[in-house]
C-alpha cells in the first residue's frame, strides 16, 4: 500500500473501541451509512449486464444476474440499518493497487484473450469473449459481497484489485452453463465467505487458509462429482479447448515466468511440473501408453500449476516447504486421474479438487521442512532461502527443463496419444488401459458426429472383446453410426450377426486428427489424408502413396 | 411438412460440433437423385416438405382437390390393440407374395414418364427378377403400431411421429427407428401367443420381420405384369392419396378390388423405406455391395400424397440420407427368409 486517501468518517485510532456512545450526535453514522454505495453501484452494474444481449439471450442468466443483484441490495441495506442502528463507523479505504494482484490478473486476462480468440464456433462466435459480460458481472459481484462482508465485520474496506485474480482464476477453470449459472454466484460467495471465516494463525499472523478460488473450485467440483452433476459445467471443454490456441504451453510458460519472477513460486510450479512429468515417463515406460490421453501434462493443469497453486498466502513460504508442496501436487493430479477416471468421473476435476486439501497442510509442511538442517549445498542450490537471486537461478533452470520436455516434443505438437491407430495396436497388444482408453475416445468422436467411431464402438458392443457385450447398446451405437450416414453402420443394424468394419470418411477424419480441437474442416482432402498418414492411419498412407 | 420438423443436430458442443447438420441434411435428398438424374424428384420430394401439414385434417376425409381417387366405400381398417396394433386380421395383414420373377424397372418406350435410374443397364429397359416367397405388409405401418413400439422401449423418436391419430402412417422416423421397429416386433412376434401359429413357427425357422428390399416392394406393388401403377397401366389416379394436400389413415382409399396384391396405399400417402442401399444407377437385378466409403442412401419407394401421379409409379426409386425424419416418409413391413 503506497498511498492510502480516505473518505467519509476518519478510522478510529487503532486499539479504540468503534462503537459510537449512545448520546453521540446523529452525524456519525449518517456519514458512516455512505460506505453502502460501493455496493450498491454493484448492484446496478449486475442490474444493467442483465439486460445485455448476452445474458437476455438465455432467461437463465438474466435471472441470475438480477438475483444477484437483489441479494447485494438487500445486503446493503441491512448493513445501512444495522450501521445506523448500532452507530458503528465504517469506512473504505482505496489503495495503490498491489502487486501480487494486478500482476497475476494482467497474466490470466492474456491468458483470455489468447485462448479465447482461438476457440471460436463454426458460427464465428467466440465463446471465451461472450462470456466478458458476464466476467465483469462476477467481478461486480465479488467486489459487492467482499467489501459487504469486510464492512460487517471490520472497521475499514479496503478497496484493491484483490477480486479480479479470483474471479479470472474461477473462470480460467469453470463456467456453470446458462441453466445454472446462479451457481457461478454461489462459488464466488463461497470463496469470499472462505477467504473470510476460514482463517488460522501463521507466523503470528492470522491470514485465510484457502486461495478463494481454489477453495470455491475445488468444494464445487468435489459436489458436482459426488453428485454426478459434472454435466452443468463447462469445465472439460474449457479445458480441452484451451488447446486450440497455437503453442499453448509456451504462452503459459511465458506468462508463468512473469509471476516467478515477482512472486518467485518458482520452485512450486517446476517441482510440480516435474513430478508429473516424471511419474508420466514412468508410467510410459512400464506400460508402453501415455498416462494422460493425449498430453504428458495436460494443459488445464499446467495452467494450475502456474496460477491455481502458487498463492503466496496459501502455500509454504520456504524453498523446500514449496518443493513438498509442489511435489504434492504433481503426485496428486497424477492420482487423482485414475481415481476420478475408475469412478467414471470426468478427469477433468484432478487439478481442482486437491489444491484446498494441499493449503489445509500447509501448516504440517512448514513444520516438516523445519526440521530439514540448511547445508552448504542446499545453501548453494538457493534452497535456503528464497531470495531474488535464488529465484533467478531457479527460473533459468525452469526455463531449461521446459525446453529440454519441448525438445522432446512433450509440450506443443503432437503427441502419440493423439493417435488412435496408436491406441487400436495398444489394445491389440492388451497394454494397460489401452482397451479402455479406445473406447473412450471412440465414444468422445462418436458423440462428436464420427460416424466411423459410432460403428467402432457399436463393434466393440457386439463383439464384447475390449467391453461387456451389449447387444442394446451395440444397436444404438450402429443406429447412429447409420444417422451419420455411415454406411457400414446401417449394414451392422439389419444384420447384427456379422459385424461389417470400413475405414474412415473424409468426414470422420476431420473430426479424428483434430489434436485437441484444430478446426479441419476446410483442409484440402490430399492435406487431410497426408495428415491422416502420419497419424499412423495405414489406408491414408496408401492413398497418399497412389496420389503421387 | 414445414422446414421446423425437419431432424436437426444442432451445435451444442461449443466448439465440438464441427457442422451444421441440419443444412448437410437438407442437401442429403439431393445427391442420389442427381446422380441418377432426377433433379424433377428431387425438387418435387423437397418441395413436399414445404407443403400442408400432413396431419392438418387429421381424421377426416382428404381435402377437396385431392386426386380423383375413388373413396372408400369398404369400412376402414381395424386394429388389433392386443396385436401391437398390426391389422385385425388373420395373419396381422401380412400377405403372401408367391415366390417367381416379375418384371421390374422401367421400359421407357412404355412409360415415357420414366426415370433413367428406373432403366435397367444393358439395353436400357426391364429386366427379370426371381424372388422366393416372401409377406409384405397390407397398410403402412401406422402410429398406433409404432406407439405401441416406443412404449414398450422406451426409445427416443421424433416428437412429431406420434401426433396424429393411430390410424395415419407413422411419419419423421429415421431409417434406423424403421429398422428398430420391425427388431423389436420381430422379437415381440417370436415370443407371444397372440402371434397366429403359422407366423410365429416361420419366425422361429429363420423368417425375419424386416423392410422389404425395393425388389420385394416392387414386386409386390405391381405384380407380375409390369405394370405401372398398383393398379394397371392407366395414368390415371386410382385409389390412392396422391398429389394430395395431406396425409390419409392407412387403407382410407380402398384398393383391395384393383391394385396389386390387394396392398393399399403402395402408391402415394407416404414414402416407404427399404432395405435396399440406394445407386444412382438402375438397380440390374442384383443389390451390389455398397461403397462404404461413401454417405449412405437407402432406397424409399411409393411416392407421397404430395407427389404428382408420376412419382407415383411402382418403378420410381428415390434415396434418402437415413437420418432424415420427414413428413413424407414412413415405411411398411415384410416378413422374409435370411
Amino acid at each position: 500500500m503506497t498511498s492510502t486517501r480516505q473518505h467519509g468518517v476518519q478510522p478510529p485510532e487503532r486499539g479504540k473501541a468503534t462503537r459510537a456512545p449512545r448520546n453521540a450526535p446523529p452525524s456519525t453514522p449518517r456519514s458512516s451509512g455512505w460506505v453502502i454505495v460501493f455496493p450498491l453501484i454493484a448492484a446496478v452494474l449486475l442490474f444493467a449486464i442483465s439486460l445485455s444481449d448476452r445474458a437476455r439471450g438465455a432467461g437463465t442468466v438474466a435471472l441470475s444476474l438480477q438475483g444477484a443483484a437483489v441479494a447485494v441490495v438487500a445486503l446493503s441495506l441491512a448493513l445501512l440499518v444495522w450501521l445506523r442502528k448500532t452507530g458503528v463507523t465504517r469506512t473504505i479505504e482505496f489503495t495503490g493497487a498491489r502487486k501480487q494482484h494486478y500482476i497475476q490478473a494482467m497474466v490470466q486476462l492474456s491468458i483470455f484473450l489468447y485462448w479465447g480468440w482461438y476457440w471460436q464456433l463454426t458460427n464465428g462466435t467466440r465463446p471465451v469473449y461472450l462470456m466478458a459480460p458476464l466476467i465483469l458481472a462476477q467481478l461486480a459481484f465479488a467486489y459487492a459481497i467482499d467489501a459487504l462482508v469486510s464492512l460487517w465485520r471490520r472497521e475499514k474496506y479496503v478497496f484493491g484489485f484483490g477480486p479480479f485474480p479470483i474471479i479470472f482464476s474461477i473462470n480460467l477453470f469453470l463456467w456453470f452453463r446458462d441453466d445454472w449459472f446462479y451457481l457461478q454466484f454461489v462459488m464466488i460467495a463461497v470463496g469470499v465467505l472462505g477467504k473470510e471465516f476460514i482463517r488460522w494463525e501463521r507466523e503470528g499472523r492470522k491470514v485465510h487458509i484457502f486461495n478463494p478460488s481454489a477453495f470455491a473450485l475445488g468444494l464445487f467440483s468435489l459436489i458436482l462429482v459426488l453428485t454426478s452433476s459434472t454435466g452443468m459445467t463447462w469445465g472439460p471443454e474449457i479445458a480441452s479447448t484451451l488447446r486450440l490456441a497455437p503453442r499453448i504451453y509456451l504462452y503459459l510458460f511465458l506468462g508463468g515466468l512473469v509471476v516467478m519472477y515477482f512472486f518467485r513460486i518458482t520452485l512450486l510450479t517446476m517441482t510440480a511440473a516435474a513430478t508429473l512429468f516424471g511419474l508420466g515417463a514412468a508410467y510410459y515406460a512400464i506400460t508402453g501408453v501415455p498416462y494422460f490421453l493425449d498430453t504428458e501434462i495436460p494443459t488445464a493443469v499446467f495452467l494450475g500449476l502456474h496460477l491455481l497453486i502458487t498463492d503466496p498466502s496459501t502455500s509454504p513460504r520456504t524453498p523446500p516447504g514449496k518443493i513438498v508442496f509442489g511435489v504434492l501436487y504433481g503426485a496428486s493430479v497424477f492420482g487423482l486421474y485414475t481415481i476420478l477416471g475408475s469412478f467414471g468421473a470426468p478427469t477433468f476435476y484432478d487439478k481442482l479438487l486437491a489444491v484446498p486439501l494441499l493449503n489445509l497442510s500447509v501448516r504440517w509442511i512448514d513444520r516438516m521442512v523445519a526440521g530439514i538442517p540448511v547445508t552448504s549445498i542446499w545453501k548453494k542450490l538457493g534452497l535456503d532461502a528464497l531470495e531474488h537471486r535464488a529465484n533467478l537461478m531457479h527460473m533459468s533452470v525452469w526455463i531449461a527443463f521446459f525446453a529440454g520436455m519441448t525438445l522432446l516434443g512433450k509440450t506443443d505438437g503432437r503427441h502419440t496419444g493423439d493417435s488412435l491407430p496408436f491406441w487400436g495396436e495398444a489394445c491389440s497388444n492388451e497394454l494397460p488401459n489401452a482397451c479402455k482408453r479406445l473406447l473412450l475416445l471412440e465414444t468422445t468422436y462418436c458423440t462428436d458426429n464420427s460416424g466411423w467411431a459410432c460403428n467402432e464402438v457399436g463393434r466393440h458392443y457386439t463383439e464384447g472383446r475390449i467391453t461387456a457385450m451389449n447387444e442394446d447398446r451395440a444397436f444404438g451405437y450402429y443406429s447412429r453410426a447409420c444417422e451419420l450416414r455411415y454406411q457400414a453402420g446401417c449394414l451392422n443394424l439389419l444384420d447384427p450377426g456379422s459385424v461389417t468394419e470400413a475405414n474412415p470418411r473424409a468426414f470422420d477424419l476431420r473430426l479424428l486428427l483434430r489434436e485437441g480441437g484444430l478446426n479441419l474442416l476446410d483442409m484440402p482432402e490430399p492435406q487431410l489424408y497426408t495428415r491422416a498418414c502420419e497419424h499412423g492411419w495405414a489406408f491414408a498412407c496408401n492413398r497418399v502413396a497412389g496420389a503421387l | 411438412m414445414n422446414r421446423a420438423s425437419y431432424t436437426t443436430r444442432d451445435e451444442t458442443g461449443m466448439g465440438r460440433k464441427p457442422r451444421d447438420r441440419a443444412s448437410m441434411a437438407s442437401d442429403r435428398m439431393i445427391p442420389g437423385l442427381r446422380n441418377s438424374g432426377m433433379m424433377l424428384l428431387s425438387a418435387i420430394v423437397l418441395g413436399s416438405v414445404t407443403a400442408t401439414p400432413g396431419h392438418a385434417q387429421a381424421g377426416g376425409p382428404p381435402a377437396r382437390g385431392a386426386p380423383q381417387a375413388t373413396a372408400r366405400m369398404a369400412p376402414l381398417p381395424t386394429f388389433r390393440a392386443d396385436a401391437w396394433g398390426l391389422p385385425d386380421e388373420p395373419q396381422l395383414g401380412f400377405v403372401e407374395i408367391s415366390g417367381g420373377p416379375f418384371l421390374m424397372g422401367s421400359d421407357p418406350r412404355l412409360d415415357p414418364e420414366s426415370f433413367e435410374n428406373e432403366h435397367w443397364p444393358g439395353d436400357g429397359t426391364m429386366g427379370t427378377v426371381d424372388l422366393p416367397t416372401y409377406y409384405i405388409s397390407r397398410y403402412e405401418v401406422t402410429i398406433g403400431q409404432f406407439r405401441a413400439f416406443v412404449e414398450a422401449t422406451g426409445r427416443t423418436v421424433d416428437p412429431q411421429a406420434l401426433l396424429a391419430p393411430d390410424s395415419y402412417p407413422v411419419i419423421f422416423v429415421s431409417w434406423p427407428d424403421a429398422v428398430a421397429y420391425t427388431r423389436w416386433l420381430e422379437g415381440e412376434m417370436k415370443k407371444s401367443a397372440t402371434t397366429p401359429p403359422a407366423l410365429r413357427e416361420m419366425l422361429n425357422t429363420g423368417w425375419r420381420v424386416t423392410l422389404p428390399t425395393e425388389a420385394e416392394w416392387e414386386k409386390a406393388a405391381r405384380g407380375t405384369d409390369g405394370r405401372i401403377f398398383p393398379w394397371g397401366d392407366e395414368e390415371i389416379a386410382g385409389p390412392a392419396n396422391i398429389a394430395g394436400r395431406s396425409l390419409t389413415p392407412v387403407g382410407y382409399f380402398d384398393c383391395s378390388a384393383v391394385c396389386a396384391n390387394g396392398l393399399e396405399d403402395m402408391s402415394g400417402n407416404v414414402w416407404e423405406w427399404t432395405r435396399t442401399p440406394f445407386s444412382g444407377t438402375g438397380y440390374g437385378g442384383v443389390t451390389t455391395a455398397p461403397d462404404l466409403e461413401a454417405d449412405a442412401l437407402w432406397v424409399m419407394r411409393g411416392g407421397s400424397y404430395a407427389d404428382a401421379l408420376n412419382l407415383n409409379r411402382v418403378a420410381v426409386r428415390g434415396g434418402a440420407d437415413p437420418g432424415a425424419r420427414r413428413g413424407f416418409i414412413g415405411f411398411r413391413l415384410a416378413i422374409t427368409r435370411d
